[in-house]
């Protein structure tokens, strides 16, 4: 498992709707921002890389630092963000794979308004478990 | 690494730009600014000054297209250790900027400057500027020349013109040096070193390799200085000789320059021009140069230098040169390769460097977010040094990441907004920023938007910049007060008091603090103020322009779509306005406004400011006031922009709460109308039905005149006001300022409901007696009224405008208590028996034991009874009113009847007819006790029983067709028509106590006690049975024989009263048919004494008679009558009654339906009215008083049996006299 990730879902109007410090590193107060900062600054790479490709994994898109930034477009133009400093790119895809379906399953939900803010504690422990297992 | 740099970097001669002496820095600016427009010199506009010494190196100069660019470096710089290797790093010439008014000695000016120049070892020229000299300084000048040029006072132009040629001497002696230097580096040769090159002495191995080093570097600086001295062609061959030179000699970092030098040859000879074809060139080229540059790495020296600063200053350049929106993918991954170097980079102030140009370049291709990310990294990188210049740039730099991260100032939006939107109007830039307050709170990046506040507010703080620290405290308070710990929030707080306290006194920030101010209501006028719009072609001109109900909104009215949209005001010069407001303090501390007032901008209004105390979590609605001084539009522009999400409910809602402002105009001062009710504006308390009079006075307390009115009513129980006196106060118009008019209204109290009974009841029982008339059950007197139509002072404009009136709506404050209370009416009927043949009796008094005078005249109460002319009986009817008093006063109640004299051929003179209203004697009701009331009602009935009124109960005769049924309504509706009109003509009046006195709504009562006995009371009995002398037929006939008259009276009484004694008196008995059927019977005819004894029959039978009397059978046709005759022969004087009956044989439906039986085989009898007769003995003349028992028809009664708890005894007085 990486040492450092960030994972994020911005929904299409470019407002984060799930955050989750999944690195098995020490949390600091400061480097979530920084990991903050640093993905919402890649979502200018996006918005242009999104359209010149039909995949929806669109690989580390962007880095600062020590730290890459992979991004999963889903067709609804929801992005799966990850801000991570391993290279296991076949583990990152098939880890947005499942949070897809598991953002599938919320947008289900009839209760769920989407682009709104996901708090449920299910999906949240999934993701967190698909972390441990691929990241 | 330096800021700024580009691929034509290259070309530029660097010039220090240094003040000289004392200089004020506005006027060294303004210098400057003429000096930096001439950065650009064409080759050919300084040949005038150009003088060819020798033949020039350049041999390929463009003298008629090319340029010699210039770098001003205003303040001069350090000089750079990399000069050697590029020669654009020198600072090649030196000007001096001197203000000769504060540097009087031009000497010590002349030193001052060699002293400095001399800084600068690499300058070739140096020219000292001094501008505005005096008379004197000009004459000192001229005897010294030198580097001192004087530019004489003049105007802008001409100065501008002066500077221009100084500029191009200038560039004229630089070329000139340029040459003169190039030709001496290729005749001599020279030493060419960088901080890369290795400081220790060199092998000799070393040594022959450098030396082949230097033919190539000193080509690769020619070349340098062919490019600054504008011929890209000359520059492009040394460069090439340079290239193949550093290749051989391994010379990576030259070549990589050389290379790079090339570029910027090859762009500079296509003067700007960029083709597709140029571009993979230079970006080919480029990344050679990128390359050339990496591999110059040297790893034993890379602690202390590294060209890795020229490597990510060639990315950069190469960034810059492709930065196009189409590239942005090259251009980004040169920009994250730079970024990446960072970590790599020495020198502090080079990371600076880098971070700001990487911002920059994201900035100019449009990715706003990763140029916002880069810069914050320059403002950490700035925060890092931890001084207050530092701290100022980085408050700067983070100032401009704010757009990105949406936590703009409102000040920032402004000036960006305006330029850019000429037109655009004041709601356009709210509107902008609805927008971006509203995404603060709906955007989760506020962990990154906090930070961002927070680091601004730091620099701020360490900047020593108030404004800016409070601006950013109160936008972190404001937005993200719910994500701040209650300790946090106090701490913006001081810091928050800390700025103001550091800020002059009357700076406004454009950016909203707490308390969060929304925009609660505008309220209208009070209703006694409301203002209405006039239209001045109708005379009703208030109709349709009022609210004409309690809906704001009615499908039905026709007003403009649009018009419920936006609210418009109107508000009044000189009248005081309201306007409320809610503030709300969602934080952990005490918030005090000083201050908080309605803000116009325009002009006409003042403001009352007024001061709250928020308590933390509070929210209070306060009312900003003012008065409007001037007529015109008034725009509020806070509340304009006034639209905020709730902080309390926004989180994650796209819902905006909107209030919308309505447009408000001014218009000149109205008339005001003010009312109050004389003798205090409480409640009027009434009883049920009480008639009161109310005064109001109205009066005028504006200064324009009432000119018009127009009282109308509304609300409820409107009936319940009689009458207004509309006429006196049209005739105090037109009512002055100041002047007062009292108008008095007229009120009837109206009848509670049964809700209001019970709710009074339980007030009742609680202790208040009291109830507030503000449960809108009282009616409201509208008063439309307006001023003169045009303003007198003012010339009649196209008519359009006229001055609005207003409505005064005066709430008549009524408090209906219970007054008497009905318990049960009914019907009650008495009948007199008929004289036969004698006069008719005359009632004198009708007493009512309950009253203890006996009022009233004769003759009136005479009309109350009457003969029944289809019974052939005297007969009272009365209305018996039970009502109780629920009340704690006495009332008294007295019953008038309005007497029907429309058909009394007596009584044609005015005085009776106005005095037919009969008042009967007062009763009085004490408190909690229930009364009796006997209303006399005049009978009547109808002339004919058909089967019209038992259609409900028989429906089995359905031979009755459509005519039938249609003959049975408009009986049915004569019959209603009649007991209306009966009900009409009772009144029934109370008083109590002194002043209080009102009316009794008896109608439903009566009503209700009329249909249940209305067939008794109405309909005529089938059989109609009369007796009569024989031979005295004349006079008596009139009254079977005039049925149609109901209320047929006996006047015309016969001579002869009685019969006599012992005498054959000859006798009829007359029966009428009063149905449509032939009717068969057999008669009987009975007499009786006064005692009731049969004396006909019996032992003790005191009349004899002859003809048949019992068993007569006979057959009478519908309508008709038939005769019977016998003989009597009374044995004793005195009182006699003669009963006729009659049983029905073979009886029909109707007839059964009347008598109200129910089996076919009962037989119906019919019975008539007694008939008295009295016989006397023929010598004594009697006068005297009759007791009659009073014979009370049962039949009219209820069926249950009751008992009659109230006796009464009529007299009748016979007043007939006989001689």
């Amino acid at each position: 498992m990486a040492s450092t990730a960030c994972f994020m879902i911005v929904s299409r109007n470019d407002i984060p709707i799930y955050e989750a410090e999944v690195g098995t590193a020490l949390k600091k107060e400061d480097a979530a921002h920084q990991h903050q900062f640093i993905l919402h600054a890649a979502l200018d790479i996006v918005q242009d890389l999104a359209w010149t490709t039909s995949a929806m994994f669109l690989k580390a898109i962007d880095r600062f630092n020590d730290l890459v930034v992979s991004v999963y477009v889903t067709a609804g133009h929801t992005r799966l963000m990850l801000l991570h400093d391993s290279r296991n790119d076949d583990g990152i895809k098939s880890f947005f794979q499942e949070v897809h379906e598991l953002y599938i399953k919320i947008l289900l939900n009839p209760l769920y308004l989407p682009g709104s803010r996901i708090t449920s504690s299910h999906f949240d422990t999934k993701v967190r478990a698909l972390a441990r297992k691929y990241l | 690494m330096e800021p700024d740099v580009s691929i034509e970097t290259s070309s530029m001669i660097r010039i220090a730009v240094l003040p000289i002496g004392p200089i004020p820095p506005s006027h060294f600016r303004d210098y400057v600014s003429m000096l930096v427009r001439h950065h650009k010199i064409e080759l050919s506009t300084i040949s005038s000054f150009y003088t060819e010494h020798q033949k020039s190196p350049f041999a390929q100069q463009p003298w008629d297209s090319g340029t010699l660019r210039f770098k001003f470096m205003v303040s001069g710089s350090p000089p750079s250790p990399w000069e050697d290797f590029q020669s654009n790093r020198k600072i090649l010439a030196v000007i001096g900027i001197c203000h000769c008014p504060s540097s009087p000695d031009l000497d010590s000016v002349t030193e001052q400057f060699s002293a400095v120049s001399k800084g600068y070892s690499s300058s070739l020229v140096q020219r000292c500027f001094a501008f505005c000299p005096g008379d004197s300084q000009l004459e000192d000048d001229r005897k010294k020349g030198g580097n001192l040029i004087l530019f004489p006072p003049a105007d802008r132009q001409t100065q501008e013109f002066h500077l221009q040629t100084m500029v191009q001497d200038i560039a004229a002696s630089l070329l000139m040096e340029f040459e003169k230097w190039v030709l001496q580096a290729e005749s001599a040769g020279t030493i060419l070193k960088t901080p890369l090159d290795s400081q220790a002495s060199l092998s000799s191995e070393e040594v022959i390799k450098a030396k082949k080093r230097r033919l190539g570097r000193a080509q690769k600086t020619i070349g340098d200085y062919c490019l600054l001295a504008g011929s890209p062609v000359d520059a492009n061959a040394h460069y090439s000789t340079a290239l193949e030179l550093a290749r051989l000699t391994g010379d990576y970092f030259w070549y990589a320059g050389a290379l790079e030098g090339r570029v910027c040859a090859l762009l500079m000879d296509r003067m700007g021009q960029k083709d597709p074809v140029l571009e993979e060139e230079v970006k080919y080229q480029y990344n050679s140069v990128i390359l050339h540059y990496r591999k110059s790495f040297i790893q034993d020296n890379a602690q202390r230098v590294s060209p890795l600063s020229f490597e990510l200053e060639a990315t950069l350049k190469l960034a810059r040169f492709l930065c196009r929106r189409e590239l942005a993918k090259e251009v980004v991954e040169l920009l994250t390769a730079a970024a990446d170097g960072a970590k790599s980079l020495i020198d502090a102030s080079d990371r600076l460097i880098l971070y700001v140009e990487v911002a920059r370049l994201f900035g100019t291709l449009g990715y706003h977010r990763k140029s916002a990310f880069f810069s914050r990294q320059v403002a950490q990188l700035y925060l890092q040094q931890e001084n207050r210049l530092a701290a100022m740039s980085a408050m700067q730099v983070l100032a401009m990441t704010t757009k990105a991260y949406r936590v703009q100032s409102r000040a920032s939006i402004a000036k960006h907004s305006l330029p850019n939107e000429i037109g655009s109007t004041h709601t356009d830039g709210g509107k902008i920023h609805h927008h971006s307050v509203v995404s603060l709170f709906e955007s989760q990046w506020n962990t990154l938007q906090m930070v961002v506040l927070r680091e601004i507010l730091l620099s701020a703080v360490r900047a020593g910049d108030p404004l800016a620290a409070w601006s950013a405290a109160a936008r972190l308070l404001r937005s993200y007060y719910p994500l701040i710990t209650p300790a946090g929030q106090n701490g913006l707080a001081i810091a928050l008091a800390n700025s103001a306290d550091r800020l002059p006194s009357g700076t406004r920030c454009a950016d909203p603090a707490l308390p969060f101010i929304r925009l609660h209501s505008f309220p209208l006028y009070p209703s006694q103020m409301d203002i209405v719009k006039r239209n001045p072609v109708r005379e009703d001109w208030w109709a349709g322009s009022a609210p004409s109900g309690p809906f704001i909104y009615t499908p039905f009215s026709k007003g403009e779509p649009n018009h419920n949209s936006k609210q418009e005001l109107i508000w009044i010069v000189g009248e005081p306005v309201q306007v409320l407001v809610e503030l709300a303090n969602p934080c952990g501390f005490d918030l005090m406004v000083d201050s908080i007032y309605l803000s116009v901008h325009s002009g006409n209004f003042d403001a009352f400011p007024i001061s709250v105390n928020l308590p933390p979590n509070s929210a209070k609605v306060i009312m900003l006031s003012g008065i409007p001084t001037k007529v015109g539009p008034m725009t509020i522009p806070g509340s304009q922009g006034l639209v905020l999400s709730d902080p309390f409910r926004c989180c994650g809602s796209a819902k905006l709460k909107n209030v919308s402002v309505p447009s408000i105009s001014v218009v000149p001062p109205l008339p005001l109308l003010v009312s109050h009710v004389v003798g205090g504006d409480g409640a009027v308390i009434l009883y049920e039905g009480e008639i009161h009079d109310v005064w109001i006075s109205l009066a005028n307390a504006g200064t324009v005149p009432v000119e018009q009115v127009h009282i109308s009513l509304s609300g409820k129980n409107q009936d319940s006001v009689i009458s207004v006196a509309y006429e006196t106060l049209k005739s105090a118009l037109p009512l002055k300022p100041g002047a007062e008019v009292t108008i008095p209204v007229t009120l009837k109290a109206w009848q509670l409901g049964l809700v209001d009974l019970d709710t009074a009841a339980t007030k009742n029982f609680s202790g208040s007696t009291v109830r507030q008339g503000k449960d809108g059950s009282s009616p409201m007197l509208l008063i439309h009224y307006a001023g003169p139509l045009e303003n007198s002072e003012e010339p009649p404009t196209n008519g359009s405008v006229v001055p609005p009136g207003r409505r005064l709506v005066v709430p008549l404050n009524i408090c209906v208590l219970q007054g008497l209370s009905f318990v049960k009416a009914r019907l009650l009927s008495m009948e007199i028996p008929a004289h036969v043949g004698g006069n008719p009796p005359k009632p004198v008094h009708v007493e009512n034991s309950s009253s203890e005078e006996v009022t009233g005249s004769e003759s009136k109460t005479d009309r109350l009874v009457k003969i029944d002319p289809y019974r052939g009986s005297w007969g009272l009817r009365f209305l018996e009113l039970e009502l109780s008093n629920p009340t704690d006063v006495v009332f008294e109640i007295s019953v008038s009847v309005q007497l029907e004299n429309s058909n009394n051929e007596d009584s044609d003179s005015p005085v009776d007819r106005a005095a037919a209203e009969f008042g009967y004697p007062k009763t009085r009701i004490d408190r909690d006790y229930t009364a009796r009331v006997l209303i006399p009602l005049e009978h009547f009935k109808l002339p004919v029983l058909d089967g019209s009124f038992f259609l409900k109960d028989s429906q089995t005769n359905g031979t009755t067709g459509k005519s039938s049924s249609f003959s049975e309504k408009n009986a049915k509706a004569e019959l209603n028509a009649s007991i209306k009109n009966l009900i009409s003509r009772i009144k029934v009046r109370w008083q109590s106590g002194r002043n209080s006195s009102g009316e009794l709504n008896i109608k439903d009562a009566i009503q209700s006690a009329l249909q249940t006995s209305v067939m008794d009371v109405l309909l005529p009995d089938p059989l109609t049975f009369g007796f009569r002398l024989a031979e005295s037929c004349s006079g008596q006939d009139a009254k079977l024989d005039s049925p149609k008259e109901s209320d047929y009276q006996v006047q015309s009484t016969s001579s002869k009263g009685s019969v006599l004694a012992h005498d054959m008196t000859p006798m009829e008995v007359l029966v009428r048919n009063n149905t449509k059927e032939m009717i068969r019977m057999s008669l009987n005819i009975t007499c009786r004494d006064v005692a009731g004894e049969n004396c006909i029959e019996g032992k003790k039978a005191t009349v004899l008679w002859a003809g048949v009397l019992s068993g007569v059978t006979m057959e009478v046709p519908p309508l008709q009558e038939i005769k019977h005759s016998f003989s009597l022969y009374f044995l004793v004087p005195g009182e006699y009654t003669l009963l006729a009956a009659a049983v029905i044989d073979e009886a029909n439906d109707i007839l059964r339906a009347r008598a109200k039986t129910n089996s076919p085989d009962e037989p119906i009898f019919c019975r008539g009215a007694p008939f008295h007769l009295r016989t006397r003995s023929p010598t004594v003349a009697s006068l005297g008083f009759k007791l009659a028992a009073i014979n009370v028809n049962l039949d009219s009664l209820p069926k249950t049996p009751e008992v009659f708890s109230l006796d009464f005894r009529i007299w009748f007085q016979n007043a007939a006299i006989q001689p």
